[in-house]
């Protein structure tokens, strides 16, 4: 709307330049479901009266849909009180009343090359669009093949969408839990070195807790570092370190879709509410390019195949039957430290073959496919090894490569 | 912003015996006479001594918070009309007037409240929405300020609403209403025209013709006669001075490859010999954008030619 002679064009047709006309019931829906979600937590904790921002302010967006700009006001009047610096629902806020003035005053949106403007849309955008919407209850993000029992909660971030969502892992299964606006890096995602200014795809963990107050302002109510790059991503020559799930600065409710240096940021309230679930050295925590929801069924086929194919290399080992062990490891296999699978081959037989007895026990079994890879798995388990000359617990990250036969074959594998 | 003049209205007192009942002078009609010859000090006499004879007259009461008002004691004012509103709610004055000084104030929040509570009352009450308009104009640029987090020294307008200075009757539908120029206000008349709902009179060609001029210039993005196009004190909305404006139309029209704009269904409203109202679809489309919009243009005959005077989307 470049081109209005300095009036407020949003008058006329306010939610076209916004897209809010288009998928009203979609929208609705999206909505619906983050009620379940949030009434959900809410049931459960008995201690969250009002409702959260985000469902505050989309409800807001229904109002301004149906025209009803005095309710949108007091919507967004009710967000704003709790979150005066929620930039977008002050934008949102400022809309409605200039609607309501009868053109008194000039938009910022007759401004569109503004960079300011260009990012609360975007926010908006990633907050309401028919493709951002909230997966069906019930469905599970692809990459979540086998959730260990120990492991009770995974976060799984959706990059593309800058939404983050956190699966319990209850006794009847695991089902998302929470989902939230969480932004990246200013230059997306797929994170390959030092600088690049982009959020890394792959399966992470939490490492630890660092409150706000041990940090400099920027990082908000405090943050969880993440353990990139991972084995995987070294054996890939990614560089770059620091890589956090933090907070926000205390001048904005969030930060743009778009905005880090690499990091994934949320709303300092929202990182807080984590706190309680994650545990530092084990909660996965995966950043996906891009996340397919499926019935939990749909990826049994690939937990069954793989879990016997781990139970079988545990077996092999545990028998010191080398060749028939090794025989799972691809043939570009690689150790963590750069050996190939000739070298690694050699030297097991010659461990092996100096024991009298192996004992493996595995436990903790997660597995998770790779995002942004085709067919690589990850499986992270605790190994217990016990010969009769050594004994060791370490956990295990396991790369498995499914081949053109449809075999899955070990690519890579590091103990941490 | 659109800084407007001072509107007060000052609406007829009709008497409570009804059409053609002679006017007697009362003792809020002496106050308000004192009131109208400046001398303040001897109207807060008169009335406090009718208020202490009638503590509870509304209209008494009222007219001493407009004294108060007069005299600058802002707080004994608001604290006189928000005592009006509680006893008398169903009055719209009051809340109106207690709108103005928080307004003024730079409470746009309480101001508000106060407007919507009195159109609450009486949902047709012009002052109010007038007022009301400016005030939602208010809180949406100081929400967008804070959306864009613009710097917090920026100058916002303060907008300057109408105080009205009597109460109406209650049975008030369709009461002739007098807007007169108060003789207390040095703010002059209000900035635009306002076109008389009556006064619909034969379409003037040639006021469509500059119009259709207009049109033209934008479309062939000739900057300079579109900007011709303009009475020379042309106000922008928005909060720029011309002189922003012109420089933000030539650098957004000059930005644009092609322009076409159209002129649909236009209705040509004479508001009197030298300002005419046209009401119109504007269709518009450029290369990056395509936009239909209802608009108003008044235009204003300057030296035998027809100049946009206001501009708005309605």
């Amino acid at each position: 709307m470049e081109d209005q002679p300095g009036i407020n064009p949003l008058n006329r047709d306010p939610w076209r330049r916004l897209d809010f006309a288009h998928h009203s019931r979609r929208l609705f829906r999206s909505i619906l479901s983050i009620f379940l979600l949030i009434g959900a937590e809410c049931a459960a904790a008995r201690a969250e009266p009002t409702a959260h921002p985000e469902v505050q302010l989309q409800a807001a967006v229904v109002a301004m849909e149906a025209g009803d700009y005095g309710g949108a006001t007091r919507k967004l009047e009710e967000v704003l009180r709790r979150e005066p610096n929620y930039r977008l629902a002050q934008l949102l806020y400022g809309q409605t009343l200039a609607l309501r003035s009868g053109a008194h005053i000039g938009s910022p949106l007759t401004d569109d090359q503004d960079p300011r403007l260009r990012e609360l849309l975007d926010e908006y955008h990633a907050r309401t669009d028919e493709t951002h919407a909230q997966p069906e209850p019930g469905l599970l993000p692809d990459g979540l093949i086998k959730l260990a029992d120990e492991v009770r909660h995974a976060v799984i971030v959706d990059l593309a969408k800058t939404r983050l969502y956190v699966v319990e892992n209850g006794k009847s299964g695991p089902r998302v839990v929470r989902s939230y606006y969480a932004a990246i890096a200013r230059n997306g995602f797929g994170k390959q070195s030092a600088g690049d200014l982009r959020t890394p795809v792959g399966v992470y963990h939490i490492t630890g807790w660092t409150p706000g107050a041990a940090l400099p302002p920027l990082y908000g109510a405090g943050a969880f570092p993440v353990n990139y790059p991972n084995s995987w991503d070294r054996s890939l020559g990614k560089s770059g370190y620091g890589i956090w799930l933090h907070g926000v600065p205390a001048n904005t409710y969030v930060r743009p879709p778009r905005s880090s240096e690499g990091c994934v940021t949320m709303a300092n309230e929202d990182l807080l509410a984590l706190q309680s679930l994650l545990s530092g050295g084990s909660t996965p925590v995966i950043l996906a390019d891009k996340i397919d929801w499926q019935p939990a069924a749909k990826l049994a086929a690939e937990r069954e195949a793989l879990t016997r194919d781990i139970e079988n290399w545990r077996r092999r080992w545990s028998r010191r039957d080398t060749d028939a062990y090794l025989g799972f490891y691809a043939s570009d296999f690689k150790t963590d430290d750069g050996m190939g699978k000739s070298a690694f081959a050699e030297s097991m037989r010659r461990v092996n073959a100096g024991k009298k007895r192996v004992k493996i026990k595995l436990a903790e079994l997660s597995l998770f496919a790779y995002p942004g890879e085709h067919g690589l798995v990850v499986a992270q388990f605790v190994q217990n090894y016990r010969s009769d000359n050594f004994t060791s617990s370490s956990r295990k990250d396991q790369y498995w490569r499914q081949q053109a036969n449809g075999d899955w074959k070990i690519v890579r594998e590091e103990n941490r | 912003m659109n800084l407007k003049a001072c509107r007060i209205a000052a609406i007829m007192l009709m008497a409570a015996g009804g059409v053609g009942s002679a006017w007697a002078a009362t003792p809020v009609e002496e106050t308000q006479a004192l009131i109208a010859r400046g001398d303040l000090d001897g109207a807060l006499k008169r009335i406090d001594r009718f208020l202490a004879a009638s503590p509870q007259d509304a209209e008494g009461r009222f007219t001493r918070a407009l004294i108060l008002v007069r005299q600058n004691k802002n707080a004994d004012a608001i604290k006189a009309f928000s005592e009006l509103t509680h006893d008398y709610p169903q009055l719209p004055e009051p809340y109106n007037n207690l709108a103005v000084l928080h307004a003024q104030a730079g409470d746009y929040e309480k101001a508000r409240d106060a407007l919507e509570a009195a159109l609450a009352t009486n949902p047709s009450y012009a002052t109010a929405h007038e007022n009301l308009g400016d005030i939602y104009a208010a809180l949406a640029g100081a929400a967008y300020n804070r959306a864009l987090t613009l710097d917090k020294n920026n100058p916002t307008t303060r907008y300057k609403l109408s105080l009205i200075s009597q109460i109406s009757s209650e049975a008030s539908t369709g009461r002739a209403v007098a807007a007169a120029a108060n003789p207390a206000s040095a703010a002059g008349p209000a900035s635009a025209p306002t076109a008389s709902p009556a006064a619909t009179a034969a379409p003037s060609p040639s006021a469509f013709a500059a119009l259709d001029a207009w049109a033209l210039a934008w479309s062939n993005r000739d900057v300079d006669t579109y900007l011709a196009s303009y009475a020379p004190d042309f106000q922008p909305d928005g909060g720029l001075t011309l002189d922003e404006w012109q420089t933000q139309r030539r650098s957004r029209i000059g930005k644009a490859r092609t322009i076409s704009v159209h002129i649909v269904n236009p209705h040509v409203q004479s508001v009197d010999a030298q300002h005419v109202r046209v009401s119109f679809t504007q269709d518009y489309r450029s290369d990056t954008i395509s936009d239909k919009v209802s608009k108003t243009i008044d235009l204003r005959e300057i030296g035998g030619a027809w100049k946009i005077n206001r501009e708005s989307i309605r």
